[in-house]
């Protein structure tokens, strides 16, 4: 089984709430798929969906070319690592592991190879004889992790399973999990809030808000070319700037006006906006699209005042007031802050986030009436 | 079979819902089915026979009566005599088991050594059967050769043997006495787990506060205790006002009718009088107070909850 | 000094707490290991000074001492106490209401255990209807099943039979357990049972493989209860059965208690011998029973 198929897939609780909403998604083959959002998106629906822990209320779903609304999950090929692990406690690591396999009635001594298989990868072969009791946190979501290795399905689901362990953990078990992946050519499908996460792990993210999905496609593309304002602020830490103002079109060039503020839209970006001459537009500047060395060309100029400076490290965060509004910017450190200042910041014009003010649709990557 | 018919067939069952509600319902089915046939059936059926007036002696002629059954109880002197007794047995009963258990609780409580043997003790009077528990009381009670009699008569309270049971005075206070001794420990367990889950915070803060031993007891114990009590008050008054064994092995409703409750009245009519219509009928009016009792001390206690 | 002060008190209480639980049945089997002659005595021996082992004889070789009117000079002549007719059928009742609970108890887990699954892990339509169902048929009183049962018995020519008690017990047992049961395999998390399914579980598998082994404290607790329930109950026995093919040992001990030439003696080893299995049962379990029951009974 290689492709899962979401073809107009809806949820509808029995007291109304949607959870999803006309959900489209083509799962390929062997791809790391993430699918993040915040609390209540339906992202955990749509995972429980996969695993037939959730019906399907309209619409299909399809794995390969068969219909699977109606088979129960002990009957589809999919493993599943779960938030709180869900080990059983009767059981020893080695029958937890063991479990998937004997429910499934694998002769003996292959479950033996592939549960001590498992173990080693993941580095668990002393705790076999333990109790899930007496396994630390980290432990615990290595033996629910080889639990769904040792079965070898065609899909593994994960439904945020780092969000239990403590920070520096959670940053070594994502390079694991990757590593995993790519060792195991199998399609995963992986539920997380943290956007970090999706952007370190996935081959695509789809990001959801309140059952609907707002986009699909790369980490790169998500995060430059988000295609409303939703995902352009949900993805990057710090979120992105926003500013309101007018698109002013005329002379083949396309300008943002704010007050005093005006910046000129590349000629690749603005040849998609000549339609919008007088539109209301809120623009996105990311914190790390701006620079300071030297003075900026006309056009990509940002002038504000110092409201605070916040070291981190290897660089500064600035956040500057500009007409009122408070923005945040990393710069580097090499050119001397305090509050109070005035400054001039050169803007990376050509990674320029525009979007319908009314809508929130991005002018440049969505098909917007003018 | 094609792709087609094979897409078609598995639209019936379109959802994966659909095995679970078949796997439910043969679940449930079992439950549902004894239940049905030994629970609602009877009720139902009890109805219906109290509508007719069954006596066993001329078993041929069972005229459908109405309320007949009914109203001929309500006028029965012995009836209401009956819920009187009833009554005043549950109410002393129920107050010494609350007290009792109460203090049963607090001791079980504390930390000390030999409490696990106390625990394991505790439900011995539980698990006795009702008869081997009147037995027992019937024995201590004997006016022979008592051990009450004995006791008394040792310590030197009185100067001969009284007697017991047999006095219409002292039976309904002896029968409820062998009834608290039996029903203690189950309300004893409820308190001391609630005691247990009393957040010992509270008792800290009282102590810094100032408050003595007393204090503590009344404004955190007791208010804590509350919905335990409640739980106690309304399954031991059920279990009060239906009581049956002892009455039969100890005073068999004598001496007199001093011991002759409703459970005994439902008793005597049905198989002493074998009037089964009217026996119907006080059984169902028995059921119908237990289930009004129940449902009044829930709203009324627990809405000041 | 104000510890000494609790120990004290403590020790008094516990005292207190003991000899009101244990102090009656501490008199009864004191008293049967007491001859007729030494039991009427007065005051009375706390403690046996002649103890026999009589009275157990008598009950485990009844036969032999049927009252006639020939044997009648031979009982024991201070009180004239006898044996009564029926106590020849102590033992082979308390067989009776062994087989009648333990067939109760199968019964009990056979039914409530799926049901109870089926409410508290699966969403499935009329889920809340089976629960207030199961709720209103625990409330019902066995007075009200006495007559019904009854006729209903008598009608199906069953009225004699082992089996119209284990029906009666099954309506008074089955709600309680399903409750306790219920409460229960709430507690366990959801997840686990997620796992399990898509581990590949079956329903039925999930329920015997994963939430059988975690819920046997109230597996327990239920099990016994049923057992106890089974094993007291009078009235309705009482009701159902007339001969002593049928009759449950409740029965036959309170036949004792009103036959006035009995000899106490036997009566009070009688009762001895009929509490020692549950006594034994609570005893050993009391933790179960504790854990089983509050599991429920706390959520009201």
């Amino acid at each position: 089984m290689a492709r899962i198929k979401f073809e107009r897939v809806s949820k509808r609780y029995p007291n109304g709430f949607k959870a999803l909403e006309n959900l489209n998604l083509d799962i390929q083959d062997k791809e790391f798929l993430v699918l993040l959002g915040p609390s209540g998106c339906g992202k955990s629906t749509t995972l429980n969906m996969i695993a037939g822990l959730e019906d399907v209320t309209e619409g299909n779903l399809f794995f390969d070319s068969a219909v699977v609304n109606a088979v129960p999950p002990h009957r589809r090929d999919v493993a599943m690592v779960f938030q709180s692990y869900a080990l059983y406690p009767h059981k020893s690591v080695y029958e937890n592991i063991a479990f998937g396999l004997r429910m499934r009635k694998h002769p003996q001594d292959e479950i033996d190879r592939r549960v001590r298989d498992a173990a080693r990868r993941l580095e668990i072969e002393p705790l076999l004889e333990r109790r899930p009791n007496q396994l630390s946190g980290g432990q615990r979501q290595r033996v629910a992790l080889g639990r769904a290795l040792v079965r070898q399905p065609s899909v593994f689901l994960m439904d945020e399973p780092l969000s239990n362990l403590d920070a520096a953990l959670r940053i070594s078990m994502r390079a694991e999990i990757k590593q995993l992946h790519q060792a195991m050519h199998t399609t995963f499908v992986y539920v997380t809030h943290d956007q970090a996460e999706a952007l370190t792990l996935a081959d695509r993210i789809v990001v959801m808000r309140e059952g609907v999905v707002q986009q699909i496609g790369s980490p790169d593309e998500i995060y430059e070319r988000a295609h409303n304002m939703f995902v352009a602020s949900f993805l990057g830490n710090p979120p992105i700037n926003y500013l309101d103002g007018q698109l002013e079109v005329g002379n083949g060039a396309v300008t943002f006006r704010r007050g005093g503020l005006a910046l000129l839209i590349p000629p690749e970006l603005a040849q998609k906006l000549t339609a919008f001459a007088g539109r209301e537009v809120a623009i996105g500047i990311r914190a790390e699209d701006v620079s300071e060395h030297g003075a900026p060309p006309a056009g990509q100029a940002l002038a504000g005042q110092i409201t605070s400076v916040l070291p981190v490290g290897s660089d500064n965060f600035l956040e500057i007031e500009v007409d009122r509004k408070q923005l945040f910017f990393r710069v580097g450190k090499e050119v001397h802050h305090k509050v109070g200042d005035s400054v001039v910041l050169a803007v990376n014009v050509s990674r320029l986030h525009v979007f319908d003010k009314q809508g929130g649709q991005s002018l440049i990557w969505q098909k917007v009436q003018a | 079979m094609n792709a087609q018919t094979r897409a078609a067939r598995k639209s019936v069952h379109h959802t994966v819902g659909a095995y679970d509600q078949k796997a439910a319902m043969l679940f449930l089915t079992p439950m549902v089915v004894v239940l049905g046939v030994v629970a609602v059936f009877p009720v139902l059926y009890s109805f219906w026979i109290s509508l007719f007036d069954i006596k066993l002696s001329r078993p041929h002629r069972t005229p459908f009566v109405w309320f007949d059954n009914y109203a001929r109880v309500f006028q029965d002197h012995m009836f209401w005599d009956s819920v009187t007794r009833t009554v005043s047995f549950t109410v002393m009963s129920v107050a010494a088991i609350l007290l009792v258990a109460l203090c049963m609780a607090l001791l079980l409580n504390e930390e000390f050594r030999g409490r696990r043997f106390l625990s394991a003790m505790l439900l011995v009077p539980w698990a006795i059967p009702f008869v081997a528990n009147g037995l027992m009381w019937k024995w201590i009670y004997d006016s022979g050769y008592g051990a009450l009699n004995g006791i008394l008569y040792q310590l030197g309270f009185i100067d001969k043997y009284l007697v017991w049971l047999g006095d219409p005075d002292k039976t309904l206070p002896l029968i409820a006495n062998a009834f608290i001794w039996k029903a203690v420990p189950l309300p004893t367990i409820l308190l001391l787990v609630t005691l247990k889950s009393i957040p010992s915070d509270l008792y800290g803060a009282a102590k810094v506060d100032g408050a003595n031993v007393w204090r503590r007891f009344f404004h955190i114990t007791l208010p804590s205790l509350k919905p335990a009590f409640i739980l106690v008050m309304i399954y031991e008054t059920m279990m009060a006002v239906r009581h049956f064994d002892l009455f039969f092995i100890l005073t068999e409703g004598g001496p007199a009718d001093a011991s002759h409750v409703l459970s005994w009245e439902v008793y005597a009519e049905t198989f002493r009088k074998l009037s089964f219509g009217t026996g119907a009928a006080l059984a169902y009016i028995m059921a119908l107070l237990i289930f009004v009792i129940a449902y009044s001390v829930i709203r009324t206690l627990g809405n000041k909850l | 000094m104000a510890n000494l002060g609790r120990r004290a008190l403590l020790l008094i209480a516990s005292i207190a707490f003991l000899a009101y639980v244990l102090a009656p049945i501490a008199w009864l089997v004191s008293s049967s290991f007491q001859s007729e002659s030494e039991l009427t005595s007065k005051p009375p021996h706390w403690i046996p000074h002649q103890p026999t082992l009589e009275n157990f004889a008598t009950i485990f070789t009844a036969n032999d001492r049927v009252v006639t009117y020939e044997t009648r000079s031979e009982g024991v002549t201070a009180t004239s106490g006898f044996v009564p007719s029926t106590a020849k059928y102590l033992l082979p009742a308390m067989w009776n209401s062994f087989v009648v609970a333990i067939t109760v108890v199968v019964l009990n887990l056979l039914v409530s255990i799926p049901a109870a699954y089926a409410m508290a892990k699966i969403r499935f339509i009329g889920r809340t209807s089976s629960i207030y169902f199961m709720l209103v048929t625990r409330v019902i009183p066995d007075i009200a099943l006495v007559v019904p049962f009854f006729l209903f018995i008598r009608k199906l020519g069953l009225l004699d039979n082992l089996l119209s008690l284990i029906i009666t017990y099954l309506a008074i047992t089955i709600p309680f357990s399903v409750f306790v049961l219920l409460s229960y395999f709430e507690s366990l998390p959801d997840e686990l049972d997620k796992a399990a399914r898509v581990d590949g579980c079956s329903r039925l598998q999930t329920l015997l493989r994963v939430f059988l082994p975690l819920a046997m404290p109230s597996l327990v607790a239920v099990m016994l209860f049923s057992f106890l329930t089974s094993w007291n109950e009078f009235l309705l026995a009482l009701m159902f059965t007339q001969t002593p093919a049928a009759q449950t040992m409740p029965i036959i001990v309170a036949s004792f208690t009103s036959d006035f030439t009995i000899s106490f003696s036997f009566i009070n080893a009688a009762g001895v011998v009929a509490i020692i299995p549950p006594v034994i049962l609570a005893v050993v379990f009391e933790r179960y029973i504790v854990s089983g029951l509050t599991a429920g009974a706390v959520k009201g």
